[in-house]
């Protein structure tokens, strides 16, 4: 499948599991996954299933019991703590589902926060910022405003932004859209489209039909396996095969 | 540093209350610790580089100009490790100086005859006036300076029963005597004064041989060998000094100060260690989610420890070099007042060195203890620390619960918030404690200095009485009765002030007639003298005798033999003192004394016109009075004064301290519970409510934390008290711990306390309920 496609994060035999005083509750198993480059992969299940364990472990951000993990070439289940951050800086951008902007600081100087570990020089990371809040459609004056001044909506396109500012190889997302209505909704998952579109890879929890329409491959996540792996072909709007694709394949995954 | 310089900021602007509470402490321990290290660095220096210029020597002794002889400076001169000799006449004098600080004050004095060449112990003249009359004296800037003379003024010596008045035509300064604590100073005469004054005091000239003894000799060594040579020419040495107890007496206040400036600063710094890395925990429990995101972006953990760690650092920095400017602006009025009790002067400039001092002490200490307290943040997991789990927010436990605890809710819940924050307490505690170690030490200071001045000042001097009479020959016992029949005399004891050789060296001894009767009793060890055949020896001969040992005093040839009853203090003369009975002198002396007589009177008589009415009423029989009260207030107000100042110091320092660490505290709690007081608000609290609740919640740990170092106070001030009088020379001392005293001063500390953390709990009135419970 996908023949042709160049391998981003490649999973091997991942297992991982969570001590509760005496009991280990084991999440997944035995797990074997690659994901390419340029793909929008949606991540889906049930609630509990691991979708976001399994996808903080394939980031880097959290570690995986057993197995090993090649991420743009390197086994990062061999870094220590210190080289994983740095590993991050580059190689991936993070959208939270409550965002997790930093209080007290403009949305600007947030963004400027995650650009500073860059490679840009500060002038041209300014430069870089502002492109990227246009495409999200915050005005300048938003970008002045506090973390606390601003709606959901705004504060996640923000959360994008900080998320691409260092053009990382991998955007992950944990239901960015989880705490906003369906019109914030609409306008951030525009934005993921429009970073599909330019090339952007992206990797993102959902359990909306609707956001997972915007992926071109969906993956389901049940009883600690890759229960299901359908591929939808790219995001157009209102086109309802794909859309039926998606149904059917969601029915059959026992959704 | 590029990469967290927007963390850096950020932190900085959050908590701007928090540095700048920190950063003013900060400030207080740079400036105190620059303090002492100025003093530190370049008093002893400046002392040295002016005892070099004026090429003093290093050993001063006088022998009569009677029994001086061609042998005497050959055999000095023969001695190893001495480099340069040099002699000269002077006048001994035993003169009371009159209006010395508004009193008579006595003391030994050397009159020099200005014009001799000196090639040791040189003068350099810090103002001159008219020296034309033919009664010029120049004074030393001590004498100047402490007694209160200026150029131009009449100075007034009065020795034996003859009054001289001289016209004070400059003021110098030399390196040769101590202060008046050493009992002897020197005075400078014209030509034709001094030729006037030697005709007068024929029987008084003396012979003064300086000597500069090479670096590495061992001045005590050379001590006696001129003992020995005296000894063998049979000559009576009058008085000897040397440079090295000359230098202690002189800068002793400064390094009192500089002990007092240094144990401060340490404290402070303390406290701010303490406050530094309380925030710092308080503040990584409020930033856990942010450090969470932070290291999902790629920040390491040492990047996220930098950025808290950096700003402690960079208002340290900023704030102690502040702290050090402000020293500068005191400096000169210290180097006055030091200047005033050493006799000379020096000026304290810019000092680089001590700047570097502070800046590396403390900045170090500082980023050692943040480090220290923001090293776990390397641990943190990005997941779990954005999850709020982890480590970092364990769940609390439910101390008293309210349903199945009895008391009244109120209480319950004060304590409930006491008991849920432990870091805060142990801070507070901690704090507290110091402090309360600071203000025991003050109150006790207060209370032996100010309300009960009798003990600091028997600690540090020797008999107090109100009025010393110095009868005429023969008049001793005729006065002695006359005294003592008079309703307003106390008591009289026939007492003196005498010198004696022991062991080559003039020793000052005390000689009393009944040592049971004196007011302050010097014994430390062993007891006073009783028979004519015992005596008591001063600290400093404790090294190489021992009770019951008996020592040799030579006069001439003739060799007496005394027992050691005990050892006595004395701070004025550094333990250079012996007690002999009045017989047992007499012996020594072989014939007839004449001790003054000192006087006490009942409370409440004019010591001023109790004297006058004596001088003129027994005029026969009295040679001089000295209203001696009118001495010990002088001083005694001047101690007062600065022991005013001191408490004051510390008790502003305490409660500016305390106003900054509960500010801190305050703070984060108002941070980390504004949901929580927002709910209380809710349901119905009022802001009064509250903010007793806030404040009382810390009560408890600073009552227990004052009483407790009050109590202790009564366990380890005298233990405090005993090495801060050591360090002075005085084995014991008269320091009373008045508990009502402890006990009213913690009293106050806790009221002022709550006060202040009610004060600081007001902003609970500002944010309404809603706004607290949005987020
Ligand atoms: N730190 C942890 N300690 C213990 N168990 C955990 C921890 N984190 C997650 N789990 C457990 O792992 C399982 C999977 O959690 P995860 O957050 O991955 O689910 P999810 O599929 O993302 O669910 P949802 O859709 O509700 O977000 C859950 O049962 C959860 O209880
Ligand atoms: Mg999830």
């Amino acid at each position: 499948m996908a023949i042709g496609k160049e391998i981003i994060i490649s999973a091997k035999n991942l297992k991982k599991s969570f001590h509760t005083g005496d009991t280990e509750q084991t999440i997944f198993e035995n797990l074997n996954l690659d994901l390419y480059k340029g793909d929008f992969t949606v991540i889906m299940g049930s609630s509990g299933a691991g979708k976001s364990t399994l996808m903080y472990s394939l980031s880097g951000m959290d570690r995986p019991t057993a197995g090993t993990i090649f991420f743009a070439g390197k086994e990062i289940t061999k870094c220590k703590d210190d080289q994983l951050a740095v590993f991050r800086r580059k190689n991936c951008g993070f959208v939270f589902q409550q965002i997790y902007l930093l209080e007290k600081m403009s949305l600007m100087d947030n963004v400027l926060t995650a650009g500073a570990l860059g490679d840009r020089d500060k002038k041209s990371m300014i430069k870089r910022a502002k492109e990227l809040f246009e495409l999200v459609n915050i005005p300048e004056i938003t970008q002045k405003k506090f973390s606390t001044q601003i709606s959901g909506g705004e504060a996640q396109r923000a959360g994008i932004v900080r998320a691409v500012i260092n053009d990382p190889k991998v955007v992950f997302a944990d239901e960015p859209t989880g705490a906003l209505n369906s019109n914030n909704s609409e306008a951030v998952l525009n934005v993921f489209t429009k970073l599909h579109k330019e090339g952007q890879s992206i990797i993102m929890v959902t359990h909306d039909k609707k956001t997972a329409l915007r992926g071109n491959r969906v993956l389901y996540v049940k009883d600690g396996q890759i229960y299901g792996d359908c591929n939808l072909g790219n995001y157009t709007q209102g086109n309802t095969e794909r859309e039926k694709k998606l149904d059917s394949f969601l029915a059959e995954m026992g959704w | 540093m590029r990469k967290i310089w927007t963390q850096v900021i950020y932190h900085l602007k959050k908590d701007k209350g928090s540095y700048v509470s920190f950063g003013i402490i900060i400030l207080f321990t740079a400036f105190m610790l620059n303090l002492a290290l100025v003093l530190t660095f370049q008093v002893d220096k400046a002392y040295d580089e002016k005892f070099n210029a004026l090429h003093t020597a290093t050993i001063n002794f006088t022998v009569s100009k009677l029994q001086d002889t061609e042998q005497l400076s050959e055999a000095l001169g023969n001695l190893q490790g001495v480099t340069e000799i040099d002699c000269r006449e002077a006048i001994f004098s035993e003169a009371v100086v009159k209006e010395f600080r508004d009193t008579d004050f006595s003391m030994h004095t050397l009159f020099y005859n200005i014009e001799d060449v000196r090639k040791l112990n040189r003068l350099e003249v810090r103002e001159e006036g008219q020296s034309v009359t033919d009664n010029a004296i120049y004074l030393p800037l001590y004498v100047a300076s402490f007694g209160e003379f200026e150029v131009g003024d009449n100075i007034v010596y009065k020795i034996g029963d003859k009054s001289h008045t001289f016209y004070v035509s400059g003021v110098l300064e030399e390196m040769q005597y101590g202060n008046y604590g050493k009992g002897l100073m020197g005075a400078y005469l014209s030509g034709e004064a001094y030729q006037k004054l030697s005709e007068e005091q024929e029987e008084n000239l003396v012979i003064e041989y300086s000597l500069l003894t090479d670096k590495n000799s061992d001045i005590e060594q050379i001590k006696k060998e001129i003992g020995n040579v005296l000894d063998e020419q049979e000559i009576v040495m009058l008085s000897m000094s040397d440079s090295i107890s000359t230098k202690d007496t002189r800068t002793m206040v400064c390094n009192l100060l500089i002990l007092i400036l240094t144990a401060f600063a340490c404290v402070i710094l303390l406290v701010s260690v303490f406050l530094c890395k309380f925030r710092i925990s308080n503040s990584m429990d409020e930033e856990i989610v942010n450090m969470g995101v932070l290291k999902a972006m790629g920040y390491t953990g040492n990047m996220i420890i930098g950025s808290i760690v950096i700003p402690y650092v960079m208002v340290t920095i900023v704030t102690a070099m502040i702290g050090v400017w402000c020293s500068y602006a005191v400096l000169p009025t210290l180097s006055n007042v030091l200047t005033l009790q050493s006799g000379f002067s020096f000026a304290l400039v810019f000092d680089g060195k001590s700047l570097l001092c502070v800046e590396l002490l403390l900045t170090s200490v500082v980023l050692l203890f943040t480090y220290r307290a923001a090293r776990r943040i390397r641990r943190i997991q990005p997941i779990s620390a954005m999850r709020g789990t982890g480590e970092e927010r364990k769940v609390k436990k439910n101390y008293f619960p309210l349903e199945t605890t009895k008391g009244k809710t109120q209480i319950l819940l004060v304590l409930k918030q006491m008991f849920a924050s432990g870091k805060q307490n142990v801070l507070l505690f901690f704090v507290s404690f110091v402090l309360a170690v600071l203000v025991a030490f003050a109150s006790i200071l207060f209370y032996n200095v100010i309300v009960k001045p009798d003990n600091f000042m028997s600690t540090l001097s020797e008999e107090m009485p109100e009025a010393i009479i110095y009868p005429k020959e023969n008049a001793q016992e005729f006065l002695t009765d006359t005294l003592e029949k008079d309703k307003r005399v106390k008591s009289v004891l026939q007492y003196s002030v005498v010198n004696i050789e022991i062991e080559e060296e003039a020793v000052t001894t005390f000689v009393c007639v009944d040592f049971s009767k004196v007011s302050n009793d010097l014994c430390y060890l062993g007891e006073n003298p009783k028979a004519q055949n015992e005596i008591a020896l001063g600290s400093v001969f404790e090294e190489n005798y021992k009770l019951g040992d008996s020592i040799e005093l030579k006069n001439g040839n003739t060799v007496y033999s005394y027992k050691i009853t005990g050892f006595v203090q004395s701070v004025n003369y550094q333990g250079n003192v012996c007690e002999l009975t009045v017989a047992g002198y007499e012996n020594f002396c072989g014939g007839e004394s004449s001790p003054s007589l000192y006087v006490y009177l009942e409370d409440g008589n004019d010591t001023e016109a109790f004297l006058k009415e004596y001088s003129t009423k027994l005029a026969d029989s009295i040679t001089n009075t000295v209203n001696y009260e009118k001495i010990a207030k002088t001083s005694q107000d001047m101690f007062s004064g600065i022991t005013a100042m001191i408490i004051l110091a510390i008790f502003v320092l305490t409660m500016l301290i305390v106003l900054f660490i509960l500010y801190i505290v305050i703070k984060s709690l108002l941070v980390q519970r504004k949901q929580e007081l927002g709910i209380y608000k809710a349901i119905g609290y009022s802001n009064w409510q509250l903010m007793i609740q806030l404040a009382g919640s810390f009560l408890p740990i600073s009552v227990v934390a004052i009483l407790l170092s009050s109590l202790l106070g009564i366990v380890y001030m005298p233990y405090i008290n005993q090495f801060i009088f050591h360090t002075v020379g005085a084995m014991k001392n008269n320091m009373e711990v008045s508990v009502p005293f402890l006990m009213v001063f913690a009293v106050l500390q806790i009221v002022i306390n709550f006060v202040i953390s009610i004060v600081l709990s007001m902003p609970i009135k500002k944010i309404s309920a809603y706004s607290l419970l949005k987020e």
